[in-house]
């Protein structure tokens, strides 16, 4: 239990480790290949060694004398029977053999170099720049270098075969040089080049004769003088490349002498860190609780891919030996050398390009080291910045109006398998045991206690009974969830905060989460399949932050624009124009019907009294039950009418979607914003089940007949599009006679597509609003439109009217054969038709070719959706990425986690955009609101001369606690 | 040439005096190092700042008229 305390990191260091280090470090030298013998026990010294730690339960690691699960595992070590490259710093390695000299392993710069780039390292270090380019540069430098500034020795080019084999690139004498001497020395008549003698060669080149006619001869090998004189002479290349393969042992051998200072300048800490540890003399092999092997239902053991990969270290490690011992030709011993590197190489990384992957025996790649790290499914984006977790639920969503916003249905086989911890004390106590008593099966019952003496004891049905009995305070109980307790719910992609939100439970039957459907814009939630993730609270701490911050009521406002991102959608917005919009009669029984779902039990006074005697209540009158007593407002609404609130009272216009809808309904803004979260949510409750009471008083349904339009329309329309036909037929004629002026900017070709496109949008409007004047205000789809529920003008128009034309793009249908979008059309038929305008409303229906080119259009818009999510979602990983550790301070900066400051006020000003007015026109009302809060603050004119303080909102914690504490009137219940 | 400093679009860029600055980081509880940066190079800089000197930008804002906020120049 010590070491479960928390500490803080002072430092982390990144470095290399030294073969003595890894020998330290190890519990047991790796020698034998083998893992298990025959009766099933780990061989010693095998590669599943107790010393490594343990993995079966009741076993006891040999190292530490832990058990599995407390053992982490040791690591033991490999002897490596010849050097080998580490494949991680392969550039690296590169960077000093190109950098350093061959012969004394200095660094190819001179002292006052060398000094300036240390100087230039330190100022870069400070400033936090990237140090690589400085280091870069010095290699840069060194590499001009031809000799070494120290010693003198010529430096060689080194060429690098990846991924491990490194070349010295040397000039040498070619063996053909006497041929090409002679060649040379024959001359060339066509270009004018003149024969040579050997006198004049050796008078040019200042050999003497006699070893002139040696070197023709090919008995004297020229020294480098000569041969560049000869060279000269002649004007020929007398070298060819001789490439010397740089042997692991060479190079280590090469950076063991590089001196410390000379590190320092490449960026490198040499009390930390020599160069020549990058190359492996010892391999540390991970504990077994690393690569655990699993014992298949056959008894059989599978080993984990890293153990296969050590199996084949080992093995070649032996080979090589023996051969080397028993004295076995270089030729052999190069390729067993190259073959252990091959497995180590591999053994780290296994997606080397150039490089065979590792496979294992079915063909698969071996998982090695560096592909446990990678990627998505690797250790970092995989297992630490996500992962898997207990006490999550994930199925279907279905919709339920019945519920409040704030609940959640869960299924009563989630609620049984999820637990909340319970402290037993002498006042819950009864539950704990009618809980334990009801058993695992049984629904408010419980699937585990602990008693306090820690033994955990599960529940079964039948010892239930007795152990109900038994259950006392200071027990712990592990309770089904039960109605009231929060969980939090998320839809993937969580793009908002607003995606991951607190609920309530309501436990029911069936096999679907239920949600309140005015919570589907937040988690852009719909029911076509949909699934979503619910988590289970495990600490106190963590419930009441949910309850308090997390609860979908504390997050109506959304900080994207700071209006309500909660309302009334789709039918209830229809639902509120049918009740409000020619504000309608209802009697007694009516009234009360679509009030039976609200808190309002009683009627107000009735609007009036009708002819036959008997009272009314208006529309106005039964909406404005819901609303707060005080509520006064005056806006522009849906319409275009004035909707006019006093006191509580709706005395002027339709209700609808810039009125109760869910992005910024100005009434569920205001409500939030001056009578809190919980009035609003009871609003939009209220609103919502008032609406599909209304919608179902009045009945609402759309078919067929409601886009259909009159004969005599129809053929109106028919008139419209024969006309732009025409008009479009005039267009094309005028530009063939090249009567066409261009407009400003465009070429003829664009100018005849835009005045096209122009007549035939203009020929759908036309047809539109023919089918417009025979709708009539009552019709379904126009009442959707009207308010705002669903759907435009437009799609109505192109119901009834003509589809329009298809664009990909932006432009007409172009594409398809040469010269013509389909074989049907003459080519270079530049007329509506033949490049995608449908003449046709969905309900008559389009033509084969009309259809063809709708699905056109259709497809372009189906791969554009699906780009723009991948991309966008890219972008937002990326933003998320960089912007995390942005925090903003109690001093009200902006700071990253260095302490930079990005903003000195968060957003220049300091406030949150759910706190602010979001009325565009007008600033914040600072004196109403000062009047409204003096008002109900203070009876006496003294009192409020005092007033200093603030009176802050409840925080309410449940939904029936809420009901009190929102006004003053007296409520039962939400459903 | 155009001086983009007087360009209307351009906030006001002044070196802060030295006792300002010791209030602006002490309110802060920073270094000055801990400040957002300006090179030295920006055509907004007024001509006598030098590297090292932290400038005061005021800007016009939507919501609160002016946003103050205080730049260190580097190289």
């Amino acid at each position: 239990m010590q070491d479960t305390t928390p500490k803080d990191i002072g430092s982390l260091s990144f470095g290399l480790m030294e073969p003595e280090e890894y020998r330290e470090m190890s519990a047991t030298k790796i020698i034998t290949a083998d893992t298990y013998d025959d009766d099933g026990f780990p061989i010693d010294m095998g590669l599943m060694d107790p010393r490594l730690g343990v993995i079966d339960p009741g076993l006891e690691c040999k190292t530490c004398g832990k058990h599995s699960g407390s053992c982490n595992g040791h690591f033991g070590h490999i002897e490596l029977a010849a050097p080998v490259i580490h494949v991680g710093f392969t550039k690296l390695i590169r960077r000093l053999l190109r950098g350093t000299c061959r012969e004394c392993s200095k660094l190819l710069l001179t002292e006052d170099e060398r000094d300036e780039f240390r100087d230039q390292l330190d100022e870069s270090r400070k400033l936090s720049r990237d140090l690589n380019d400085v280091t870069k540069a010095a290699i840069r430098q060194a590499r001009k270098k031809d000799r070494c500034p120290f010693c003198g020795e010529i430096q060689y080019d080194i060429d690098h075969e990846k991924p491990t084999t490194y070349y010295e690139v040397q000039q040498v004498l070619t063996s053909e040089y006497s041929q090409r001497i002679a060649g040379a020395m024959q001359g060339d008549e066509e270009e004018g080049v003149e024969r040579t003698t050997p006198d004049e060669l050796a008078e040019q080149t200042e050999i003497e004769l006699t070893r002139v006619n040696e070197i023709l001869s090919g008995s004297f090998r020229p020294r480098e003088s000569q041969r560049k004189a000869i060279e000269k002479a002649l004007d020929i290349d007398l070298t060819e490349e001789d490439t010397n393969k740089l042997m692991p042992s060479d190079i280590r051998d090469w950076f063991e002498n590089i001196p410390d200072e000379d590190i320092e300048v490449l960026g490198i800490n040499p009390d930390r860190s020599r160069p020549e540890w990058m190359i492996l003399t010892v391999l540390p092999v991970p504990p077994v609780t690393a690569r655990p092997s699993i014992t298949l239902d056959n008894g059989q053991r599978s080993e984990d891919d890293l153990t296969h990969k050590l199996v084949d270290i080992i093995r070649i490690n032996q080979r090589f030996m023996e051969n080397r011992e028993a004295g076995a030709p270089q030729l052999i011993i190069e390729d067993l050398w190259e073959l252990l590197q091959y497995h180590v190489t591999t053994f780290m990384d296994n997606e080397i390009s150039g490089t065979p992957p590792a496979r294992h025996r079915s063909g698969r790649p071996l998982k090695t080291l560096s592909q446990r790290l990678k990627g998505k499914e690797g250790r970092f984006r995989g297992s630490l910045s996500g992962k898997r977790v207990n006490f999550s639920a994930r199925t279907v969503i279905s919709p339920d109006p019945t519920l409040s916003l704030n609940e959640v249905g869960v299924p009563d086989r989630v609620a049984k398998e999820m637990t909340q911890t319970m402290n037993v004390t002498e006042r819950n106590v009864e539950d704990a045991r009618r809980f334990v008593s009801n058993g695992p099966e049984g629904h408010p019952g419980a699937n585990y206690v602990r008693r306090p003496d820690g033994r955990r004891l599960k529940v079964t049905e039948k010892n239930c009974e007795q152990l109900a009995e038994k259950v006392e305070a200071g027990w712990e109980v592990n309770r089904h969830l039960i109605d009231g307790d929060i969980v939090i719910f998320n839809r993937q992609p969580s793009l908002h905060r607003m995606s991951i939100m607190a609920h309530e439970v309501v436990v029911m039957p069936y096999k679907t989460f239920r949600l309140n459907t005015v919570v589907c814009p937040p988690y852009n939630a719909d029911f076509d399949g949909d699934e979503m993730n619910m988590h289970a609270l495990q600490n106190e701490e963590a419930r009441a932050e949910a309850r308090v911050l997390m609860r979908v009521q504390e997050q109506m406002l959304s900080p994207r624009f700071g209006e309500n991102i909660i309302g009334a959608i789709q039918d209830h917005i229809s639902g509120m124009y049918l009740l409000t919009h020619d504000n309608p009669r209802f009697n007694e029984t009516q009234a009360l019907d679509l009030l039976r779902a609200t808190r309002i039990d009683e009627l107000p006074e009735p609007s009036g009294i009708d002819d036959e005697g008997t009272p009314f209540w208006t529309g106005y009158d039964v909406f404005s039950e819901l609303l707060p007593d005080d509520l006064d407002l005056e806006f522009t609404g849906t319409i275009g009418d004035e909707v006019v609130i006093e006191d509580g009272q709706l005395l002027q216009g339709t209700i609808a979607e810039d009125e109760v809808g869910e992005f910024g309904g100005e009434i569920v803004d205001t409500i939030t914003k001056v009578y809190g979260n919980t009035r609003a949510r009871i609003f939009v409750n209220e609103v919502s089940t008032l609406a599909m009471r209304a919608i179902m008083h009045f009945g609402f349904s759309i078919g067929i007949d409601d886009e259909t339009i009159p004969e005599e329309a129809q053929s109106r329309i028919d008139e419209t599009i024969v006309d732009a036909n025409d008009r479009v037929e005039e267009l094309i004629e005028a530009y063939e006679r090249g009567e066409l002026e261009s407009l400003p900017g465009r070429t003829i070709d664009e100018t005849l597509e835009m005045k096209i496109m122009q007549t035939l949008s203009r020929a759908r409007d036309n047809a539109g609003n023919i089918a417009d004047e025979h709708f009539q205000d009552d019709n379904p789809a126009v009442v959707m439109a009207n308010s705002g529920a669903r759907g435009s003008m437009l799609n109505l128009t192109q119901m009834a009217g003509a589809v329009g034309q298809q664009a990909v793009r932006g432009e007409r249908i172009n594409r398809g054969y040469e010269d013509r979008t389909l074989s049907h059309y003459e080519p270079n038929d530049l007329s509506a038709e033949a490049h995608g305008f449908v003449e046709n409303s969905y309900t008559s229906g389009l033509t084969p070719r009309e259809f063809f080119f709708h699905a056109m259009g259709g497809r372009e818009g189906l791969v554009d959706t699906a780009v723009r999510t991948s991309k966008s979602g890219y972008l937002q990983r990326r933003l998320i990425n960089a912007l995390s550790e942005l925090e903003t301070q109690y001093d009200g900066t902006v700071r990253d986690t260095s302490d930079t400051i990005v903003q000195f006020e968060f957003g220049e000003d300091g406030t949150s955009p759910v706190k602010v007015s979001s009325d565009e026109d007008n600033d914040i009302d600072v004196e109403h609101i000062a009047d409204r809060v003096l008002d109900s603050e203070f009876e006496s004119a003294e009192e409020r001369q005092e007033f200093l303080g603030s009176k802050p909102r409840p925080t309410n914690l449940s939904e029936h606690a809420d009901d009190r504490l929102a006004e003053g009137t007296e409520v039962t219940s939400d459903d | 040439m155009v001086d983009v400093s007087q360009h209307e679009l351009v906030p006001e860029h002044t070196v802060l005096e030295e006792e300002a600055l010791e209030d602006v980081l002490e309110e802060y509880n920073i270094d000055r190092t801990d400040l957002p940066k300006i090179k030295r190079n920006d055509p907004a800089l007024p001509d006598e700042a030098e590297i090292g000197d932290v400038i005061k930008i005021v800007r016009d804002s939507r919501t609160t008229d002016q946003s103050i906020v205080y730049r260190l120049v580097v190289e």
